[in-house]
């Protein structure tokens, strides 16, 4: 589903983020991304979803190799990928069903059949009552399941999100978290980014751990790793 | 269409499956797009009048400028009609010469219009104007020529020159005359005029190209977050540019009408003055407005300035700016 192929990205200036690294995802698995902010953790998301290009190495999506794509199909390679962020970038000006609605909107739906599906990703996550507020009107947990609920409103295979949990509290993070299972459940490969280490180990996922921009572990976690 | 997922269906084409179904889609796409730029605009209420403004005022000047045009045109083809060559004929020619070379000019495609003056009416006719009248009773002979005053078909000052020459040559004219020089130096000037304007419009319309510019630009900046947003989630450029392109538009829609707003003030408040003036000549002329058709030409122009000046801005700015 998504390999890493021996992928390095180095800034000007000489600031190397990633260095060698290699993985591979399976469809339909969920996995963590982790290691101490600055290492690498993001612009690995960030290669994934085309914001940024390897220096070196190849990253393939379902056998597809991305330095293949052009930037006018930038576009509709991010259709296929859900992409959830720590601050969760939802168009403040906007209710929060059309801020779910907007990945359909670019897709060409229209009227009930939009509707529909923007519920149905709203109900997944439990805010189907908040559909009519703005975002400003949410609390943290609410507006990140909103940001969930957008990457998601497509059904995309592959799910991507960056310290998804950042500014929640642990009981509102455990929620979170359990919203990708339950769509990892439903046949989504979901990449999680965090350093909330205390919370990957219990939650008993695979985890691979960036050191300085190299991958130092690819496997479960434990508890005690996690001091 | 997707591009990682083989099969995987993905946007509205997969759910909507009829052609026409999909066109009608589209069209109200577009419309909502339209409406939705133009609630935008009344968000940023001052930079909007400012842009409509430029541009109306941009507009106006050459478009007056235009009506002015139009009407110098119409006094000048006014005086086009009655200028004449007057051919001085031989004084020892008959009554049957002067009826044959009538006929021959009538024939003439360049010749409109033939009037014979014979030497007697002449007479009769300088007698009464010149009140020399009894000193005229004197004379053994009359000492007027008969003439022909002949109307060119085409009213250039050129093709009435042409004529001239020829008719100069026909056996039983002594001269041929047309007072042309004061009709060559008006069109000379009309079309200075003429250019002018042109210059002077095609001036004022880049810099309402600019300020149409720089509003979207304004707007753009001002939605930099939105817009990283929707290219994270897969928006193309074009889908992001178009309610700018609209918004471009509405300006355009906007100035133009301004433009023409003003202009039919101007020519109501002018219209008294002008019938006081004409009337003092005695003259016939009516104040030309804008037709229907230069109404419809103002608008294009106005729509597609703001058109080419929102796309100029949204090409640039709506690419730099790209997630990080």
């Amino acid at each position: 589903m998504l390999r890493f192929e021996l992928v390095s990205k180095s800034y000007p200036g000489g600031f190397v983020a990633l260095d060698r690294v290699s993985f591979e995802l399976q469809k339909g698995e969920m996995a963590f991304l982790t290691g101490h902010s600055g290492a690498g953790k993001s612009t690995m998301l960030k290669l994934i979803s085309l914001i940024e290009r390897p220096s070196a190495g190849r990253v393939v999506i379902n056998g597809i190799d991305l330095s293949g794509i052009r930037s006018g199909q930038i576009p509709y390679v991010r259709r296929d990928i859900g992409m959830i962020f720590q601050d969760h970038r939802l168009l403040m000006n906007h209710t929060v069903f059309d801020n779910v609605a907007l990945p359909l909107v670019i897709e060409g739906f229209t009227g009930r059949d939009m509707a529909r599906r923007v519920h149905a990703a709203l109900d997944q996550v439990g805010l189907l009552d908040k559909a009519r507020c703005l975002p400003a009107t949410l609390s943290g947990g609410e507006a990140q399941r909103v940001g969930i609920a957008r990457a998601v409103v497509n059904k995309p295979p592959l799910l991507l999100a960056d310290e998804p949990t950042g500014n929640l509290d642990p009981d509102l993070s455990k929620d979170i978290m359990r919203v990708f299972e339950a769509f990892n459940q439903a046949g989504v490969s979901v990449l999680v980014a965090s350093h909330d280490l205390g919370l990957i180990a219990r939650m008993r996922y695979r985890t691979m751990t960036l050191k300085s921009g190299k991958m130092i572990n690819d496997g479960l976690l434990h508890s005690e790793d996690a001091e | 269409m997707s591009i990682l997922f083989n099969g995987r269906a993905s946007g509205a084409s997969d759910s909507a499956p009829g052609l026409v179904q999909r066109f009608l889609m589209g069209i109200v796409g577009h419309l909502r797009q339209a409406v939705s730029s133009l609630g935008e605009l009344w968000r940023s209420p001052v930079w909007t009048f400012v842009t409509i403004a430029v541009l109306g005022i941009s507009m106006t000047l050459p478009a007056t400028l235009h009506v002015l045009v139009k009407n110098l045109q119409q006094v000048s083809s006014s005086y086009d009609q009655s200028f004449e060559i007057s051919l001085f004929l031989k004084n020892d020619i008959t009554e049957t010469d002067i009826a044959t070379l009538v006929t021959l000019l009538q024939g003439d495609k360049e010749v409109a219009k033939v009037r014979l003056i014979d030497k007697t009416a002449a007479m009769a006719e300088f007698k009464q104007e010149s009140g020399f009248g009894e000193a005229i009773s004197f004379l053994e002979q009359n000492p007027l020529p008969d003439v022909l005053l002949v109307t060119p078909a085409q009213s250039q000052p050129a093709a009435a020159e042409a004529l001239l020459n020829k008719l100069q040559k026909e056996r039983f004219v002594e001269l041929a005359k047309l007072d042309i020089s004061w009709l060559e130096r008006l069109a000379a000037i009309m079309s200075l005029v003429q250019q002018v304007v042109y210059t002077i419009a095609a001036l004022l319309l880049c810099g309402a190209l600019l300020v149409i510019g720089n509003t979207i630009r304004l707007l753009i900046m001002d939605k930099k977050a939105e817009i990283e947003v929707m290219k994270l989630v897969g928006a193309t450029d074009s889908f992001i540019q178009r309610p700018f392109l609209y918004t471009g538009i509405w300006l355009g829609v906007f100035g133009g009408f301004l433009a023409f707003l003003v202009i039919e003030l101007m020519l109501y408040w002018l219209r008294g003055a002008i019938a006081n003036v004409t009337q003092l000549y005695q003259s016939g002329f009516v104040l030309n407005v804008l037709t229907l058709q230069e109404f419809g030409m103002l608008m294009a122009i106005a729509v597609s300035l703001g058109l080419v000046g929102s796309y100029l801005a949204v090409r640039s700015h709506i690419k730099a700016i790209e997630p990080s």
